[in-house]
C-alpha cells in the first residue's frame, strides 16, 4: 500500500515540473490523433523506448553512479527470447515477454555476481566485453539464424495475443503505457531504501559498507532491475520490428546510446532520461534523415551528433538537467 | 609444429597489439582517463600511411614518421581542446567525452574516404616471405614485430632513463608533489597525449602493411588494447607489454585448437570472443592486473 502511494505521490516535485508532466502526458494521450506521418510517429515511439532503456539505465548508472556499457546484451536476451518463442513454438508475446524478463533476471545476477568485484574503469570496459561476447555468440549460433537474424512470422489479421497491428497507433499506445509504468517504478524507486542506499555508494562506497550496507548486493539488484527494464524494451523491439539480428539488437553502439541518452539528459534525476532521449532520438533520426538524403555527406549527421556529445560532457557533466538546474537557482 | 608457429606468428602479432596498448597505458597512468578514440587514433594513422605511401609513391615503411607526426599532433589537439576540460568531470563524462571523440574521427574519416576496405598493395615487403626452415613468415609482419619492439625500447628508455621520464612518472604517482618540485603537470599531460598519440600512429603505420584499412577499423583494436592493458594492469608498460604478446598468442592458437580437436564451434571467428573473456576473467580474479601498480 504504502508503495503505491509512494510511486504516485508526485508532491515533492516543483510547480513547473508537475505542470510540464501533465501537458506531456495530455499531449502523448492524443499524438496519434494529431495527424503525424508515419516518419514522425515512428520517431516518438522510438521516443519513448529510449526513454525506458535509458530509465532503466539511470538505476545503476545514474543512482548507482556504475558507469555501465554493456545494456545491449539485455536488450538482445528480451528480443531473442520473444522472436524465438514465437517462431519455434508459437507463443504469445504476453507469455514469452515477461519469460524473457526472467532470463535477463537470472543471466544478470550470474554475470553481475563477478562484475560487482570490479570498480570504475575495470568495470565500464568488463561490461562492454561481456556484452561483445553475447553477441558474438549470436552472430556464430545457426540455431539461432547467426548473423541473418530472425524474422517473425506475419499474422494476416492483426493478433493482439501475438502484439501484431494494422497501426503504429497501438504500438504507440502499449508502448506509452509501458513507459508510464516505468515512471511510476522510478518515481517509487528513487525514494525506496535501494534508491537511497545506491545514492549513498555512489557519494562515498566505503562510508555506505561501514554504516553496514552491503554494497555489491545493492549494486547486483539495481543492475538486475535495470536489465529487466531493457528486456522488456527489447521484446517490444522484437514484435515493433518484427526482425531481429544481433547487430540490431545487441551492437556495442546500442549500449553506448542507452547510457548517454541518460548521461546526457542527467544521470540520476527522474526526467534526466527521458529529456535526454527526448533530445537524441529526434536529433539523430531526423539529421540521419536530412543529410542522408545528400549523396556525399554521410556520416555528416554523426559528427554533429558526436561533437555534441563532446561539448556536453565538457562542459556540463550533469547534462541538459543540469544546465536547467543552474538557471533555476539564479 | 603447427602450434610452434601459430606461437611464432601470435609473438609477431602481440608486438604490434603490444605497441596499440602502450599509449593507452600511458595516458591512464597519467591521469587516470581512458582514452576510448585510442583505436581512431590507430586508423587514422593508416590512413596516413595508406595515402602518404600512395600519393608520394614511396614505400609505406618510410611513410612511418607521417605517421608518428599526425598521431602526436592528433594527441595535443585532442589533449589541449577537449581532455582538459574532461579532467574536470566526473569519470562517466570523461567516458563519454572520449567516445565522442571516437565517433567523430571515425564518421570524419567515413566522411573523407568512404566505407571502402583499402590495403597497401604495392611496396618493398609486400607479399614476400622468408622462410626459416618449416616456418614462413610474412616480411610485413616481421618488419613491423621488430620496429615495433623497437618503438617500445625507445619509450621504456625515454621513460626509465631520462629525467622527462622521471618527471612524467613522478606525475603519475603523485600529481600534488610533482606540482611543488616545479613539474609543470599540464605540460607533462600534453606530453604522455603526444607519446600515446605518436606511438599509436605509428602502429597504424606499420599494421597498414597487412591489414584493411577501414572507418571502423578502431573497435577491433582498440578492444584488444583495453584488454591487454587490463591484463597488465592498467598503467603498467611491462604489463602491455607481455599482455599484448599474450594476446597474440591466444589469438593465433585459439583457431588451431579448434582445428586439432576438429570442432567447428571453436573456429576462428571466436578468436577476439575468447580474448574478452580472458579480460573479463583475469580482472574479476585478479584486478590490478598482472603487473598492476595503480587501484
Amino acid at each position: 500500500m504504502e508503495t503505491l502511494r509512494d510511486a504516485f505521490d508526485f508532491r515533492d516535485f516543483s510547480k513547473p515540473e508537475k505542470v510540464g508532466f501533465v501537458i506531456f502526458t495530455l499531449f502523448l494521450l492524443v499524438f496519434p490523433w494529431l495527424g503525424a506521418g508515419s516518419f514522425v510517429k515512428a520517431v516518438v515511439i522510438q521516443f519513448l523506448l529510449f526513454s525506458l532503456f535509458g530509465m532503466g539505465w539511470n538505476t545503476i548508472g545514474g543512482y548507482g553512479g556504475q558507469v555501465e556499457l554493456g545494456k545491449a546484451q539485455y536488450v538482445g536476451i528480451g528480443a531473442y527470447t520473444v522472436a524465438l518463442a514465437m517462431v519455434w513454438w508459437k507463443i504469445p508475446f504476453w507469455v514469452s515477454m515477461p519469460i524473457g524478463v526472467l532470463i535477463a533476471l537470472g543471466y544478470s545476477f550470474i554475470i553481475g555476481y563477478p562484475l560487482f568485484r570490479l570498480k570504475g574503469h575495470y568495470f565500464a570496459i568488463a561490461t562492454i566485453c561481456t556484452s561483445l561476447v553475447l553477441q558474438d555468440i549470436f552472430i556464430n549460433w545457426k540455431l539461432v539464424g547467426a548473423a541473418k537474424g530472425i524474422e517473425l512470422p506475419i499474422h494476416e489479421h492483426p493478433d493482439f495475443l501475438y502484439m501484431q497491428f494494422k497501426s503504429d497507433t497501438y504500438y504507440f499506445y502499449f508502448i506509452m503505457a509501458l513507459f508510464y509504468v516505468a515512471i511510476f517504478y522510478m518515481n517509487w524507486f528513487r525514494k525506496s531504501k535501494l534508491g537511497y542506499q545506491l545514492r549513498m555508494i555512489k557519494e562515498d562506497e566505503e562510508a555506505a559498507e561501514s554504516l553496514g550496507i552491503d554494497a555489491r548486493w545493492c549494486k547486483i539488484k539495481a543492475y538486475s532491475i535495470a536489465s529487466a527494464f531493457v528486456a522488456v524494451g527489447g521484446g517490444f523491439l522484437a514484435v515493433y520490428n518484427l526482425y531481429i539480428d544481433p547487430y540490431s539488437v545487441m551492437d556495442l553502439d546500442l549500449s553506448i546510446k542507452i547510457a548517454l541518452m541518460a548521461m546526457l539528459g542527467g544521470a540520476g534525476s527522474m526526467w534526466g532520461p527521458i529529456i535526454g532521449s527526448a533530445f537524441l532520438v529526434p536529433l539523430d533520426r531526423f539529421l540521419g534523415s536530412w543529410l542522408g538524403a545528400h549523396k556525399g555527406l554521410i556520416g555528416v549527421d554523426f559528427m554533429i551528433y558526436s561533437a555534441l556529445i563532446m561539448i556536453v560532457s565538457a562542459y556540463q557533466p550533469r547534462g541538459i538537467w543540469g544546465i536547467i538546474e543552474q538557471f533555476r537557482k539564479r | 609444429m603447427i602450434v610452434l608457429d601459430a606461437l611464432l606468428q601470435g609473438i609477431l602479432m602481440g608486438l604490434l597489439f603490444a605497441l596499440v596498448a602502450l599509449g593507452l597505458t600511458i595516458i591512464f597512468g597519467m591521469m587516470d582517463i581512458v582514452n576510448f578514440a585510442h583505436g581512431e587514433f590507430l586508423m587514422i594513422g593508416m590512413y596516413t600511411a595508406y595515402w602518404t605511401s600512395l600519393l608520394l609513391h614511396i614505400d609505406p615503411l618510410i611513410t612511418l614518421p607521417a605517421s608518428a607526426i599526425v598521431g602526436m599532433v592528433l594527441g595535443l589537439a585532442s589533449y589541449y581542446w577537449l581532455v582538459k576540460y574532461l579532467l574536470r568531470g566526473p569519470m562517466i563524462a570523461q567516458l563519454f567525452g572520449t567516445f565522442g571523440l571516437m565517433l567523430f574521427l571515425r564518421y570524419l574519416a567515413q566522411f573523407l574516404f568512404g566505407i571502402d576496405y583499402r590495403i597497401v598493395q604495392k611496396g618493398l615487403l609486400v607479399g614476400k616471405s622468408l622462410t626459416v626452415g618449416p616456418f614462413i613468415f610474412d616480411w610485413t609482419k616481421l618488419s613491423a614485430a621488430i620496429l615495433s619492439l623497437i618503438a617500445f625500447l625507445l619509450v621504456y628508455l625515454l621513460l626509465h632513463r631520462t629525467k622527462l621520464g622521471k618527471a612524467l612518472r613522478a606525475t603519475a604517482l603523485n600529481r600534488e608533489a610533482a606540482n611543488y618540485m616545479g613539474i609543470k603537470t599540464e605540460r607533462m599531460n600534453a606530453l604522455a597525449w603526444m607519446i600515446g598519440g605518436g606511438t599509436v600512429g605509428i602502429a597504424g603505420g606499420l599494421i597498414v602493411n597487412f591489414w584493411y584499412v577501414y572507418p571502423t577499423v578502431g573497435l577491433l583494436f582498440v578492444m584488444i588494447a583495453f584488454a591487454s592493458v587490463a591484463m597488465g594492469g592498467f598503467g603498467s608498460i611491462k604489463g602491455a607489454f607481455f599482455a599484448g604478446i599474450l594476446i597474440g598468442m591466444i589469438e593465433m592458437l585459439f583457431p588451431v585448437f579448434g582445428h586439432v580437436i576438429g570442432s567447428d564451434f571453436l573456429g576462428p571467428h571466436f578468436k577476439f570472443t575468447l580474448v574478452y573473456f580472458a579480460y573479463f576473467v583475469i580482472v574479476v580474479f585478479r584486478p590490478q592486473g598482472l603487473f598492476g601498480w595503480k587501484h
